[in-house]
């Protein structure tokens, strides 16, 4: 299912003629040292600033685990995590559904099919920024989405989106899923390439049905796709922060307030810069249980 | 170009990798460069960035360049970017040399720190300043740190020529304040505009609801107590400015926490909604034509045995401690404190603002003479929510305002999970 | 599929027989009519989507009387272009969109040049450890970036390139690195050993194997990373902001955040910076769409 290869496929490993000099280290090192100093280093700094009180100003302050105890009893962290839940499976399990099904529509070559892959695909180029814009556009009190609803007669629905304690969280999921469909449509679509027809040329002369030839035959050979999805979703929802910043910044009242904001807002508008690490950590632990299994199977398969 | 110094910056970086790490919690550490450049321009750190005042400032520099001796550059950034970044830039190690600031406390934690250049020559020049003044720019040790420049009012403000369609007149007192909006309520306006929502939201003007009833029912000085943490948020006291804030909830804007303040001024603007309590700064939102329209009445009076106070912002500059052109950034700072300065800075801004220099000509429309001459009549005048306590405090108030402003009857609960996280603000 | 679920289906497979004799009948009615109907399900899902884009567009063209009176919802009243040009040159967007070319070509080139020489050592040769520096290198991509701000901010300070374009190349850079290798010792593992032996052979040492023979065979892998990349770093927000201080080097995505400050209420000023800045970045799409598509997938589809 490799997409881009260079052909013929390899036939031997390694000639034993290669030896590995110093210059070959050296362009391995050089990158790694790279990486290290501007990533490894500040994430090292911020695991030690989650164990102490700081405010940015003054020397920190070392103060062991309580940041991880106030936690445990934050009402506000606790409800931040409750929604980063939601917001995992509402945004995971929509943008599965949505791309998977887009995919199906949008597999066979016929005419047209290009505009519309473009045309699902577009937001995901912009920039998180511009897409935060354009939803606040659509969501304003006297926006588009209001002025529909109101024209087709459902004044009743007619709400302030994003200003509704009770309807900001799911606001926020719809500019999210607009750029994220395009994606996984995408990578369904790389993996329904990667479906050898006869398979389904053999199912339809057994008899099988659309519904079967689906989860019979699609579903199963999807399967390495699949993992691959789930895994990019977990880590872009639990690092969705753009959105829901530029849009509510976590409000109205905690509302929508998700770890990676609620980290944010701690850290850079209370000046509680060791707490805000603390959440940090959280997150990153978060986001590691789920890159574990990834990481083992993309590197197994970089193997084999 | 950039690419090859970049490479190089690698390079060094690579090699700083170690001696980086050698150093430890350098994420922490504030870096010791201290100034060493002598030349080069000060730098002027602006959050004024509306498309007036940041014009306004950039006739203000020019006029300073122009005068020979030390030269300036101004660098504007978007508010909020300005208000998250401060620490970051008053600690960092070629930190901008002036900044502009609000009077209050928030200055003075600032000085506390050490962060602040002691401008107490600057004031030498500055004698004409009245003592409140003065004693707003003074840090716990007594020296001076701050340098006002200008300053302005809250008011309801409403368009006269609405006022005058609708048949209403502004009111003074609590009880013609209900009798006003339930008048406006039948003439089919909304009387009561705000902008405490929107992105990116403004959801602090709320706090000037809070700060006002609680001067006219409690007092400055127990509204400055609550503010410091001498009161609880969910004292009774406190709780009474609630009650008293229900009565005219339902006069509201129902869009009001979906609105910033700017959009919200165009709808008072547009005759959607009647009146608003907002500071003169909403004018540069407002379209030109329109202001010689508007017209503001002082928050109605409550109790009047309590002594009358004013919200009066002032605005103004700081410079850093870690300044490497401490001559130049005084010098700044002394032209900006001149009668001149200000008004320069008053006739190419909105001008809905009064210089701090008491000998500088102010715009003079009817309006600038009204709010002065309120703000002269005032007993005691307060700053505003965060000045008077800290930025870190704003968010908490943001919360627990727009959540009363959405469910009032769940007030109680509304108050304690506003003292518990003023608590947690207050002790990092 | 096993014998006995063949012969569960059988019926199925007669009566479905049945079916495709009566459409048989008559084909080009019913071809069309689904046709049809599929063009307007897909027509119309892809119509939604494109809804948000053509109300900005919509907007960008208003202008701020029209907006105030009508509502952003309503249909325009008036056609002006002075949205663009207001956005252009008083909201500082032409100064950006030169800042963002800055940083955005010097960013991709070191990033890709710097993971290529990565991914041939580790591709091609047997380097001690070699498994492990691949997945501390993508672990690294993989943090939550808000946890770097404070640290990554102090650093470049410490280096002195602190509020400089060379720090945001420099950022960028550091983070590119771990998912570039990745991918693209992916690609070099699958270039045939025989091409390189022979090269060896003729005498050729590491250097030119790596110059002659693999960058150029893994021209596709680059063109596509190229891309990505392109519109990753174009579109940064958040390491653009940390290590910058002064408006004049913000990139054109800081830029746009601070003309919404800036102009609150102007939306049709707003929506026109906002087209503008999407501009650079929907080219290259179009352009490269074809390498796009691919890059998205090199990552992850193994």
């Amino acid at each position: 299912m490799v997409t881009l290869t260079a052909s013929p496929p390899p036939k031997a490993r390694q000639a034993a003629s290669r030896r590995v000099s110093p210059l070959l280290l050296a362009f391995v090192l050089v990158p790694l040292a790279v990486e290290a100093f501007w990533v490894f280093w500040p994430a090292i700094q911020g695991v030690y600033l989650s164990f102490t009180r700081w405010d940015g100003i003054s020397p920190p302050h070392n103060v062991g685990l309580a940041n991880y105890r106030a936690m445990a009893s934050d009402p506000i962290f606790r409800s931040a995590l409750w929604h980063t839940v939601i917001w995992l499976v509402l945004f995971g399990g929509l943008s599965v559904v949505g791309g998977l099904g887009m995919a199906l529509l949008l597999q066979r070559e016929r005419r047209g099919i290009g505009i519309y892959r473009a045309a699902l695909f577009t937001p995901v180029v912009f920039s998180l920024v511009a897409t935060s814009l354009i939803w606040q556009a659509m969501y304003q009190p006297d926006g588009l989405i209001n002025k529909l609803l109101g024209a087709v007669g459902l004044t009743s629905w007619q709400h302030y989106w994003l200003a509704d304690s009770h309807t900001a969280l799911y606001a926020l999921i719809v500019p999210a899923l607009w750029r994220q469909i395009g994606y996984v449509m995408v990578l369904f679509l790389a993996g329904l390439k990667g479906i050898d027809p006869v398979l389904y040329e053999a199912a339809r002369v057994d008899g099988a049905n659309r519904w079967q030839q689906f989860t019979q035959i699609t579903l199963p050979q999807l399967r390495s796709v699949n993992s691959v999805v789930l895994s990019v979703i977990v880590i872009d929802s639990l690092r969705s922060f753009d959105v829901v910043w530029s849009l509510t910044k976590g409000g109205p009242y905690h509302s929508s307030e998700l770890l990676s904001t609620y980290m944010f807002s701690e850290a850079f508008q209370s000046l509680r810069l060791g707490y805000g690490s603390a959440v940090a950590v959280v997150i990153f632990l978060l986001a590691l249980s789920v890159i574990i299994t990834y990481l083992v199977r993309a590197f197994r398969e970089s193997e084999s | 170009m950039s690419s090859e110094l970049t490479r190089r910056g690698f390079l060094v970086g690579v090699g700083a990798a170690g001696a980086a790490a050698a150093l430890g919690g350098c994420a922490t550490s504030t870096s010791s460069k201290t100034a060493k450049q002598t030349g080069g321009k000060v730098t002027l750190q602006s959050d004024l960035s509306s498309p007036q005042a940041k014009a306004a400032m950039e006739k203000l520099i020019a006029a300073f360049n122009k005068r020979g001796g030390a030269q300036a550059s101004l660098n504007t950034v978007a508010a909020e970017t300005f208000r998250t970044q401060l620490p970051s830039y008053l600690t960092s190690g070629n930190a901008p040399d002036v900044y502009t600031e609000g009077a209050g406390s928030v200055a003075r934690a600032y000085a506390d720190k050490g962060l602040l250049l002691d401008v107490t020559d600057v004031w030498k020049s500055m004698g004409n300043y009245s003592a409140a003044l003065k004693n707003l720019s003074t840090d716990s040790k007594g020296r001076q740190i701050f340098v006002p420049t200008a300053y302005y009012w809250w008011g309801m403000f409403y368009r006269k020529s609405n006022f005058a369609k609708w048949g209403v007149q502004p009111a003074r007192t609590w009880d013609e304040f209900v009798t006003l909006c339930k008048t406006l309520k039948s003439k089919g306006a909304v009387p009561i505009g705000i902008g405490a929502g929107g992105t990116p939201g403004t959801p602090w003007v709320a706090s000037s609801w809070f700060d006002y009833l609680d001067i006219r029912i409690n007092g400055a000085a127990f509204h400055r107590d609550v503010l410091a943490g001498k009161h609880s948020f969910a004292d009774p006291k406190v709780k009474k400015v609630f009650s008293q804030w229900q009565t005219v909830l339902p006069y509201f804007d129902p869009k009001g926490t979906a609105r910033s303040f700017q959009d919200a001024t165009t709808a008072l603007v547009q005759g959607e909604t009647a009146m608003m309590l907002i500071g003169t700064f909403f004018a540069d939102a407002a379209p030109k034509e329109v202001l010689a329209d508007i017209d503001f009445f002082q928050f109605p009076i409550i109790d009047p045995s309590v002594p009358v106070a004013e919200e009066a912002p002032t605005d103004g500059f700081f410079a850093s401690s870690r300044s490497s052109h401490v001559s130049g950034a005084k010098d700044l700072l002394t032209y900006l404190a001149t009668a001149p300065a200000q008004e320069l800075y008053t006739s190419q801004s909105s001008g809905i603002s009064l210089p701090a220099n008491p000998t500088a000509k102010d715009s003079g429309t009817a309006l600038v003479v009204k709010g002065k001459a309120m703000l002269a009549n005032a007993a005691d005048l307060t700053q505003f929510f965060n000045r008077d306590s800290s930025d870190a405090l704003q968010p908490t108030a943001d919360n627990a305002l727009v959540k009363f402003l959405q469910k009032p009857d769940q007030i109680g609960s509304i108050l304690t999970d506003w003292q518990t996280a003023a608590t947690q603000v207050r002790s990092h | 599929m096993s014998v006995a679920d063949a012969e569960v289906l059988a019926p199925t497979r007669a009566r479905k027989r049945d079916t495709g004799a009566q459409l048989r009948r008559r084909p080009n009615r019913a071809r069309q009519g689904r046709a049809v109907a599929y063009h307007l399900v897909v027509g119309t899902i892809c119509a939604l989507w494109l809804l948000p884009i053509a109300l900005v567009i919509i907007t960008s063209f208003r202008s701020f009387n029209d907006i105030a009176a009508h509502g952003l919802g309503s249909a325009p009243h008036s056609f002006t272009a002075g949205g663009y040009s207001q956005a252009w040159s008083a909201g500082g967007e032409k100064h950006a969109m030169i800042n963002s070319f800055l940083v955005t070509i010097p960013a991709v080139t070191i990033t890709l040049g710097l993971s290529a020489m990565a991914a041939f050592a580790l591709s091609r040769y047997r380097i001690p450890l070699r498994r492990t520096i691949l997945l501390v290198m993508l672990a690294g991509n993989l943090l939550p970036p808000q946890i770097l701000l404070v640290p990554v901010a102090k650093l470049s300070e410490v280096l002195g390139i602190f509020d400089t374009l060379n720090s945001v190349i420099a950022v960028h850079v550091g983070f590119g690195l771990g998912f570039y290798t990745f991918v693209l010792q992916g690609f070099m593992r699958t270039i045939p050993t025989e091409i390189q032996d022979a090269a060896i052979i003729d005498g050729a040492g590491s250097i030119q194997v790596f110059w002659r023979i693999i960058l150029p065979l893994s021209r596709p892998a680059l063109a596509a990373l190229g891309a990505l990349s392109f519109t990753w770093i174009f579109n940064d927000l958040l390491w653009a902001i940390t290590v910058l201080r002064s408006d004049y080097r913000m990139p054109i995505t800081p830029a746009l955040l601070a003309l919404q400050g800036q102009y609150v209420s102007r939306w049709n000023m707003i929506a026109a910076g906002s087209v503008i800045a999407a501009v650079p970045t929907v080219a290259v799409f179009l352009r490269f769409q074809r390498h796009f598509v691919a890059g998205l997938t090199l990552g992850s589809v193994k």
